[in-house]
């Protein structure tokens, strides 16, 4: 809502500046978001009486006009003609500046005639978009005086932020009693009495309410005899500083009430109306309405419409048609002031997409006293502005709804907001809102304005007292909070885990959790869930994966000359299963050099880089019972891939990408990947491991490589090793793994770097031999190996 | 071995000794040198043994020329060990010798993500001040978005921020939260007063992406509901999380503002931390919006069972996008979710 200052001081003086205002206002909770001052712009225009206009020798569509501005005269050339001499028209010297004008106007020569300056439309000014011709000045303005004072151009409007449950400060009006509130000043109401004719406004129109739930009140004004005007220029200036367009009188002054009260007003052209009479009712289905801004719309019984005795002719609340819209050759008017249920024009409006002046007031809650005063408001300045007479009464169908009682009770108000308030300080900050209270024994009663639909319950008068007297003088203080703070056990662990996944190098990433329908493709056993009303095509849907994700992320990098990428990401994923399942899962990518420069080892990170990553994961969270199953199918690398699991629940699925799957995201390096079910993986770590005593005694070392099948899995091997082994090996590491010469053709050596340790004593070679011997017979019987060296 | 025997052998036993330590081309060689004069088998040694033989007068001399000797020896083995000792550090420095200079062998340096650091900050914070940390889904019901919490169906304040609806069949319910404060629901629905809890969580609005806006965000709800919390146990509360989070100068300011679930509603600034309140560049009058919050609204309490009358609370939400980007100068809200190490990496230091 934009307020312009000096109508906001009509209504509430006050000799405060904008800066001042605003941040009352803002400390006592009406936001003011920012001060305009719109024509800032403008500067050196002039209040100038036309002396003479004559034609220019040279050119036929063109004219010279001389203007006096309170000294000397000057000459300027003019592209229109509808000053005369003895006008009052706004003259831009040289050196001036104009709205939305890059240069500042010069003394130029037009055709062979010197032009000092130039005469403005309105639209030059900002005022209007009228560029028809020059804008002729009310008489009384004193030529030579800034047109900027002259027409209040310099003002301040305040940009105010109306919150959704406060529809009463969509007005000057309502700010105005805010102002009054916090300041003190007087709060003074437009004046809202009419002078009328003879003839009856019900014998010249008829209305008929046929919905009453949804309109439950309906006024018309009727005047006849108006002239096509325009309103007076400061009016046009009110409008245009609070952002409207200013159209004709009768619109100009419709809407000049509805700013000013918050009453949204309609005038129709009543010879355009059949009958001439208005039946509010609910739309047929399908029934078609060109409303003004040219679009046709389609409407249905849901929809509530303003029809004469033929067919509809607005949109009730919403917007006018243009059949009957007010023109040029109007004369006979009638003025809608009416008030409708909010939620039918919410529904109508969004439904259609249409937010208006109008539908905005309607759809959080109109004043349904002010339908009467506004329409007599409107129907007074239309006529002081366009002529015409206003007829006697208005046609009024339906009541006001009575005022509600909402009773408050100061030690609850003094309760809720920690504070030393007393009835007295209750009753008088309610006096301040203009809020009439009466006390009834512990409670102050208020009878609510029917313009402040927020105010339904204690609290909301509670609210009123405390933002009236302000949040600065609510003292600070802590509760006692009775329980200690902390994280729970999962949320420990998973603090645990992204500090685990940074400390072996690796980035954590977010991503948006929406995925395209390609990412899909990427897991098709994972059923996307569609959003209803995405942004984009490429967010249509909820992420199954973060691995698309992720490999965006991988691209992004290696195109930015970062190749060695090490990332990873914990976050919700979403799938289709009848109900919707959200599930976070962890998602580790590595691609590209293992090290960035040398002396780091020249080669690309692989499998076993992000195997190295699980078991450091393993390790960090205590999780033993992990072991990687079946390969997998695309997107996976059918030979560099398994299914992980925990204890043999598979909870995640580790590889290389297919090739195909990676170039599709631009990467050629192999790229290694593990998406992981977080829930189970967190629930198999342990945050509170045993000690189990370690020994004293030395270790008895052995090197032992052993020949077998290049199939054989090194975990079977190895396990055949630990098992045989039994309780005193102390630690078993593979430290070699060789092919070729002078091992046979189809085998593969695997050297373990073994320790035997006793807890009790020191073991003696000829015990430690005799394990070896042990483990040799075991390992030629599990997995046909062969100890080479020993 | 009479006296004058006695001192010949000693002055040639150092002289030779001293000669050959001198001339010891190892400290292999010093070593055999220093044993061959100073060991129990060396000259010296069988002066010692004779000196029992020597004259009573003549013995305080042969005496002091021993230990002259041995003086003279174990210094000039101490000079040319020390010279031997140089020369073999000089020989393995030329053969060790290295250019610090290059690049270490670095193990790659990790990072969280800036929104997993100020979330981190945030809740350290929180917890510090007694509040337990609760979390909730990300795709939510009607009711957890909207009703419970004040916002009913055909409420204006749905206009304010634009939801994204899920399309699944037989569910017409199902949005993408819009806010944490469901999770305030949620506990509720779960526990009983006293509650102090933190919510972290991802949030969603219809919005088309730019420098401050994205259609994903993350906030921190907070929740306090006891017997006999006010307003000003809210403003303590967030006085000394303010505090705690942005340094402990910092002053809070309260201003009136709306939410549909509480009331009284405020939106909270803290003193700008760059300018010390003063009015600079990114906050403009020296205050900087961080907080919405207020006091629990009767019908959300009502809509969870709590008797209002006996319990109040109070609610507070900021966004940890907002805080990430004030802390770190980040200046558009997507380079946080864009997946750049060029921008990860140079937070890696945050805490």
């Amino acid at each position: 809502m934009r307020v312009p200052l000096s109508w906001l001081r009509e209504l509430s003086p006050t000799s405060l500046s904008a800066e001042e205002v605003a941040d009352l206002l803002t400390r006592h909770g009406v936001e003011v978001d920012r001060i305009l001052r719109p024509w800032d712009e403008l500067s050196g225009v002039l209040v100038a009486r036309v002396e003479e206009v004559r034609d220019h020798p040279q050119a036929d569509r063109l004219c010279v006009a001389r203007v006096a501005a309170g000294g000397a005269e000057r000459e300027v050339v003019v592209g229109v003609r509808n000053m005369k001499p003895g006008d009052l028209v706004p003259y831009a010297a040289p050196g001036a500046t104009l709205p939305g004008m890059a240069e500042k106007i010069e003394r130029r020569e037009l055709r062979g005639v010197a032009s000092e300056g130039m005469l403005c439309s309105p639209k030059e000014l900002g005022v209007s978009t009228d560029h028809t011709g020059i804008l002729i000045l009310d008489e009384e303005l004193e030529p030579g005086s800034d047109l900027k004072e002259a027409l209040g151009l310099d003002e301040a409007v305040l940009d105010i932020e109306v919150f959704p449950n406060r529809p009463d400060l969509l007005s000057i009006a309502g700010v105005a009693r805010e102002v009054a509130a916090v300041t003190g000043a007087d709060l003074m109401l437009p004046d809202t009495s009419v002078k009328e004719g003879p003839e009856k406004a019900d014998d010249a129109a008829t209305v008929e309410v046929k919905d009453s739930e949804r309109c439950p009140r309906y006024l018309a004004r009727v005047i006849r005899g108006v002239r096509h005007a325009t309103a007076p220029v400061r009016a046009q200036v009110r409008l245009a500083a609070a952002g409207m367009r200013p159209l004709s009188a009768v619109v100009d002054a419709t809407n000049y009430v509805m700013l000013e009260l918050g009453q949204p007003l309609h005038p129709f052209d009543l010879r355009r109306l059949a009958g001439p009479g208005i039946v509010v009712r609910p739309a047929d289905d399908g029934e078609r309405l060109v409303t003004l801004d040219g679009e046709e719309r389609t409407l249905g019984p849901e929809d509530l419409v303003i029809a004469d005795v033929e067919g509809a002719v607005a949109i009730a609340g919403v917007m006018g048609g243009g059949d009957s819209e007010v023109s040029a050759e109007t004369t006979d008017v009638l003025i809608e002031s009416a008030y409708f249920q909010p939620v039918g024009i919410l529904r109508t409006a969004r439904r259609l997409g249409l937010r208006t002046e109008a539908s905005i007031r309607f759809e959080r809650g109109a004043d349904p006293e002010a339908v009467g005063p506004a329409a007599a408001r409107a129907a007074a300045l239309a006529t002081s502005w366009a002529g015409g007479t206003v007829l006697a009464g208005a046609v009024d169908v339906g009541q006001v709804p009575p005022r509600k009682t909402v009773a408050v009770r100061p030690q609850r108000a003094a309760a809720l907001l920690g504070t030393d308030l007393s009835a007295a300080d209750v009753r008088e900050a309610l006096a301040r809102l203009r809020l009439p209270a009466s006390e009834e024994g512990d409670t102050v009663a208020v009878e609510v304005p029917s313009a402040r639909v927020d105010l339904e319950r204690e609290v909301d008068l509670i609210e009123e007292v405390a933002r009236l007297s302000g949040y600065d003088h609510v003292p600070s203080t802590l509760p006692g909070v009775r329980q200690g703070g902390g994280l729970t056990a999962p949320q420990r662990l998973a603090r645990r885990l992204r500090d685990l996944l940074a400390g072996v190098g690796l980035v954590e990433t977010r991503s948006w959790s929406f995925a395209s329908s390609g990412d899909l493709e990427l897991f098709p056993g994972r059923a996307g869930v569609p959003v209803a009303n995405p942004v984009s095509e490429d967010e249509g849907h909820l992420r199954t994966s973060l691995l698309p994700g992720l490999l965006r992320a991988a691209r992004r990098n290696v195109a930015h000359r970062r190749p060695s990428v090490r990332l990873f990401e914990i976050g919700a994923t979403f799938e289709m299963n009848g109900d919707v399942t959200e599930e976070d899962r962890l998602v580790v990518l590595l691609t590209g050099p293992a090290a960035e420069e040398w002396p780091g080892e020249p080669r690309d990170q692989d499998f076993l880089d992000l195997k190295g990553v699980i078991e450091h994961l393993m390790a960090g969270l205590g999780i033993d019972d992990w072991t990687l199953g079946k390969p997998l199918d695309r997107p996976w690398h059918a030979a560099r891939s398994a299914v992980l699991h925990l204890d043999e629940d598979p909870i995640g699925e580790v590889g290389e990408l297919h090739a195909e799957t990676a170039a599709a995201f631009d990467l050629t390096a192999r790229v290694a990947a593990m998406e992981v079910r977080l829930e189970p993986f967190l629930a198999a770590a342990s945050t509170l491991p045993a000690l189990r005593d370690v020994s004293r005694f030395p270790p008895v070392h052995r090197d032992l490589a052993f020949v077998v099948g290049e199939d054989v899995p090194a975990r079977d091997v190895r396990a055949a090793l630990v098992d045989a082994a039994g309780a005193l090996l102390d630690r078993v590491l593979l430290f070699d793994v060789f092919e070729g010469d002078p091992i046979p053709t189809g085998k593969k050596s695997l050297a373990f770097s073994v320790d035997f340790r006793a807890p009790d004593r020191t073991l003696t070679d000829q015990e430690a031999d005799d394990l070896v011997n042990t483990i040799s017979a075991r390992l030629a019987k599990e997995v046909d190996a062969e100890l080479r060296a020993g | 071995m009479d006296a004058a025997e006695a001192l010949d052998t000693i002055r040639r036993a150092r002289d030779e000794g001293v000669a050959s330590v001198k001339e010891a081309a190892t400290l292999e060689e010093l070593e055999r040198a220093e044993k061959a004069v100073l060991g129990r088998k060396g000259p010296l040694a069988a002066v010692q043994r004779s000196f029992g033989d020597l004259p009573e007068e003549s013995r305080r001399d042969v005496g002091k020329a021993v230990n002259e000797a041995f003086e003279a020896i174990r210094t000039a083995v101490a000079v040319r060990g020390d010279a031997l000792r140089a020369e073999a550090d000089r020989t393995v420095a030329r053969a060790d010798r290295l250019d610090v200079t290059l690049p270490g062998r670095r193990p790659p340096l990790g990072a969280l993500h800036p929104l997993t650091y100020t979330e981190r900050r945030i809740l350290d914070a929180l917890i510090g001040l007694g509040y337990q940390v609760r979390e909730g889904p990300e795709v939510e019901d009607d009711w957890h978005n909207f009703q419970a919490l004040n916002i009913p169906p055909d409420h204006p304040a749905r206009t304010m921020q634009d939801t994204l609806y899920l399309d699944v069949p037989g569910r017409d319910d199902l949005v993408l939260r819009t806010q944490t404060s469901p999770v305030q629901i949620r506990t509720l629905e779960a526990e009983s007063p006293p509650v102090y809890v933190a919510a972290p969580g991802r949030c969603f609005r219809r919005d088309v992406a730019d420098p401050t806006h994205a259609p994903v965000f993350h906030q921190v709800e907070i929740l306090a509901v006891d017997e006999g919390l006010t307003l000003a146990h809210m403003k303590g509360t967030l006085e000394a999380f303010a505090r705690s989070m942005f340094g402990a100068e910092q002053r809070i300011r309260l201003r009136p503002s709306y939410f549909p679930f509480v009331e009284p509603g405020a939106e909270v600034d803290v003193s700008c931390f760059f300018c010390d309140g003063a009015g600079c560049r990114v906050c403009g009058n020296g205050w900087l919006e961080i907080l919405g919050a207020g006091m629990v609204h009767p019908v959300v309490f009502e809509a969870v069972g709590v008797d209002p009358e006996r319990y109040t609370g109070f609610a507070a939400g900021m966004g940890i996008e907002r805080i990430a980007m004030l802390r770190h100068g980040i200046p558009d809200i997507r380079l946080l979710y864009e997946g750049d190490v060029r921008v990860l990496g140079q937070l890696a230091a945050a805490g």
